[in-house]
């Protein structure tokens, strides 16, 4: 009889699914609300405010407001066009929403659980569904990249002239990102010397130094990136509302047009955990977590409280900076990722390698304090001084004086030409 | 139970490999299509799918993993889909999946680096350019040598000829005891911890075979790392200058062309 119950680890891991997919998409709806209200704050409106508990006169701020929204979506027509390839039409949102769901296997929401005795957990229960995954950022990049399919699918297969620019625009913007990004990652990992998420936040809290500030030029080029990825303005040229309507979403409605934006949210969640995973501490916070193994229940939800309010606040900031900047041109978009990012992220990782090859001697010759002060100092010396070189060869077109592609004579030429 | 009733392996091999060549040959793109053909090669195509599957359990080559039948069986599948396909697209789309397969495949072989590798390399960044460019393609304005396959009898023959002999080749070594037998983790642990009368550097092999084999092993990639820069410098370092040099000679090929009025102004704004 017995033998048909799954086992222990098992049932840990479907409660583990069960509590990231539910947490992650209440999350998402909320946020959205979040952003709404932080887009009223910075134009000086009220927001929404008025949804409360249905079928009564408490209004609570707003709070029921993504309900009425999911409801309002849901029972919308799901409207397929003629013209569309029916089959990857349909497959697109799929394919993104369980791509950027699948990500959060490999990505730890909390420190570890202490032993529970009574469900026969001997040991600590790491707050991560797949611990045993040795490859755990690897993991994220390749799903972040089978992401890019949606995007690409659904702009083609709405058979759309906008909604194929948007899909052409996107691949090639996460394509060029992906390197800095990658460049930004390989001085995380070159210095907590593990591919596993988990690893590398122990790494931060057992020595206190977060890796933002231990590696500020990597932590420019990684959150640059990491916007760039996740489509956020200033880079959400896939879909700029104002040059091509929706962009690669543009054919789309109803529940299939829901699965792209919660999509699309799941991203910017997914950016800000690694940020705060990999360059700001994750749950460590000086004098509050610690930084052993988890004994009590008080740590851990401490652990998980400030892992979460880390998050909250790079999302936050996600929305502020969206209200901020205008969206960069396509040639300007470009060139910061090829011209300016990359440069930097090779600097960067050339300095972390440095570091992290000469530690030892440094110790050895003038003891580990001022070792330790060193290894922080030098990164910085490298990012003002990469920073002010970057600056002063701007590469024409990262700033926004236009693009003067003929000179006087050529267009006379050209003209004599027609 | 199965194998009362079934004829011995040879004659199933040589039967799927028949199969499969004749259904390859159906569903490979010509210029005019049939349905009831391409149904035929469907359903033939399946069958031979079903005699590889039968040869390997008969030369025991096969284990029972489910999972590992799934990955491969979605690997194969969408590998022929790939070539049949008639819209470039998604035979782009079915070469994707293959590589989820493939990649299936390796992570339950335990080789987890290689197999989120390969999503990362092939189906992240080289796929998707191929999409890129077949997209900008528009399938109507494909010439018809483009959309149809040269030689479909010959290169159908030849890829299941191939088929069967590695099915045959890769079953017998496996079949063999004496060769590729994979010690179990708990096996080795048990050699390791047996006592003094076991050779202490035997058991040491034994246990890396078994973290070798085991998926979820802890230091798999950092175990690859010291693999490739340590014994393999030279290659991987040699593969790197190899493809540094392709794209320094595609660079100067394209800007040699380059004429400034031509197509790769927009190019040479950029970089100025």
């Amino acid at each position: 009889m017995t033998d048909y119950l799954p086992s222990l680890p098992t049932i840990v891991a479907l409660v583990k699914i069960g509590l990231l997919i539910g947490g992650l998409m209440t999350a998402a709806a909320y946020l959205v609300l979040v952003e709404r209200w932080m887009a009223a704050w910075v134009q000086d409106r009220k927001g929404p405010n008025r949804v409360g508990i249905p079928l009564t006169k408490v209004r609570l701020f707003g709070l029921g407001q993504p309900l009425a929204d999911g409801l309002k979506i849901i029972l919308k027509e799901d409207f397929t066009p003629k013209h569309v390839d029916k089959v990857l039409y349909t497959a697109a949102p799929l394919v993104i929403l369980a791509a950027s769901l699948a990500i959060f296997a490999a990505i730890p929401f909390g420190s570890s659980l202490p032993p529970i005795p009574a469900l026969g957990l001997a040991g600590e229960e790491p707050l991560l569904v797949a611990p045993g995954l040795d490859v755990g950022v690897l993991w994220v990049f390749a799903l972040s990249s089978i992401a890019v399919y949606g995007v690409l699918l659904g702009g083609w297969a709405s058979n759309n002239k906008y909604g194929f620019l948007g899909g052409l625009r996107s691949s090639a913007q996460l394509v060029a990102y992906e390197i800095p990004l990658g460049l930004g990652l390989l001085g995380v990992v070159l210095a907590a010397g593990s591919l596993k998420l988990d690893t590398i936040m122990n790494a931060q809290a057992s020595t206190g130094v977060w890796y933002a500030f231990a590696q500020p030029l990597g932590f420019i080029v990684f959150l640059v990136a990491a916007f760039a990825e996740a489509a956020r303005l200033p880079f959400d040229l896939p879909e700029a509302e104002q040059e091509l309507v929706g962009g690669y979403h543009t054919e789309y409605s109803g529940i299939k047009l829901l699965l792209f934006l919660v999509a699309e949210f799941l991203h910017m969640v997914t950016a800000a955990f690694l940020i705060v995973i990999m360059f700001l501490g994750g749950w460590h916070l000086w004098g509050v977590t610690g930084s052993g193994p988890v004994e009590t229940w008080t740590v851990a939800l401490l652990r998980f409280a400030v892992l979460s309010a880390k998050i909250l606040g790079v999302i936050l900031f996600f929305m502020l900076v969206r209200w901020s900047w205008p969206r960069f041109r396509f040639d300007q978009l470009m060139n910061l990722a090829w011209k300016v990012m990359l440069p930097l992220g090779l600097v960067n990782l050339v300095t972390v390698a440095a570091i992290e090859e000469f530690r030892p001697q440094l110790v050895a010759a003038v003891g580990e304090g001022a070792a330790k002060t060193a290894a922080i100092a030098i990164p910085w010396v490298v990012f003002f001084v990469g920073w002010i070189a970057a600056g002063m060869l701007t590469p024409s077109g990262t700033d926004n004086t236009p693009i003067r592609t003929h000179g006087p004579l050529d267009i006379e030429h050209e003209l004599v030409e027609v | 139970m199965i194998a009362v009733a079934l004829p011995s392996p040879g004659v199933l091999l040589a039967g799927a490999v028949t199969a499969a060549a004749v259904s390859l040959w159906l569903l490979l793109p010509r210029g005019r299509d049939s349905r009831p053909a391409r149904w035929l090669g469907g359903l033939l195509g399946a069958a031979a799918l079903a005699g590889f599957v039968l040869t390997g359990r008969r030369l025991g080559g096969l284990g029972e993993e489910a999972v590992f039948l799934i990955v491969s069986l979605v690997a194969v599948i969408s590998g022929a889909a790939t070539i049949v396909s008639r819209s470039p697209v998604y035979s782009a789309i079915w070469f994707a999946l293959a590589l989820a397969g493939v990649s299936g495949v390796l992570l339950v072989l335990g080789a987890q680096f290689l197999g989120v590798a390969t999503i990362v390399v092939y189906a992240g960044a080289i796929l998707v350019m191929f999409l890129f460019v077949l997209m900008l393609a528009q399938p109507a304005g494909l010439a018809p040598y483009d959309r149809v396959s040269n030689e479909p009898l010959l290169s159908a023959i030849a890829g299941a000829t191939l088929l069967g002999l590695l099915t045959l080749s890769i079953g017998r070594l496996s079949a063999d005891p004496s060769c590729c037998q994979m010690p179990s983790k708990a096996a080795a642990m048990a050699a390791g911890t047996a006592g003094t009368s076991v050779d202490a550097a035997h058991a040491g092999d034994a246990i890396d075979a078994a973290i070798a084999t085991d998926p979820l092993a802890a230091d798999q990639v950092a175990r690859l790392g010291g693999e490739l820069f340590g014994r393999h410098l030279l290659a991987v370092e040699a593969a790197g200058v190899l493809l540094l040099v392709a794209l320094v000679g595609s660079i100067a090929v394209v800007s040699r062309h380059g004429d400034p009025s031509g197509e790769l102004a927009p190019a040479r704004r950029a970089a100025s």
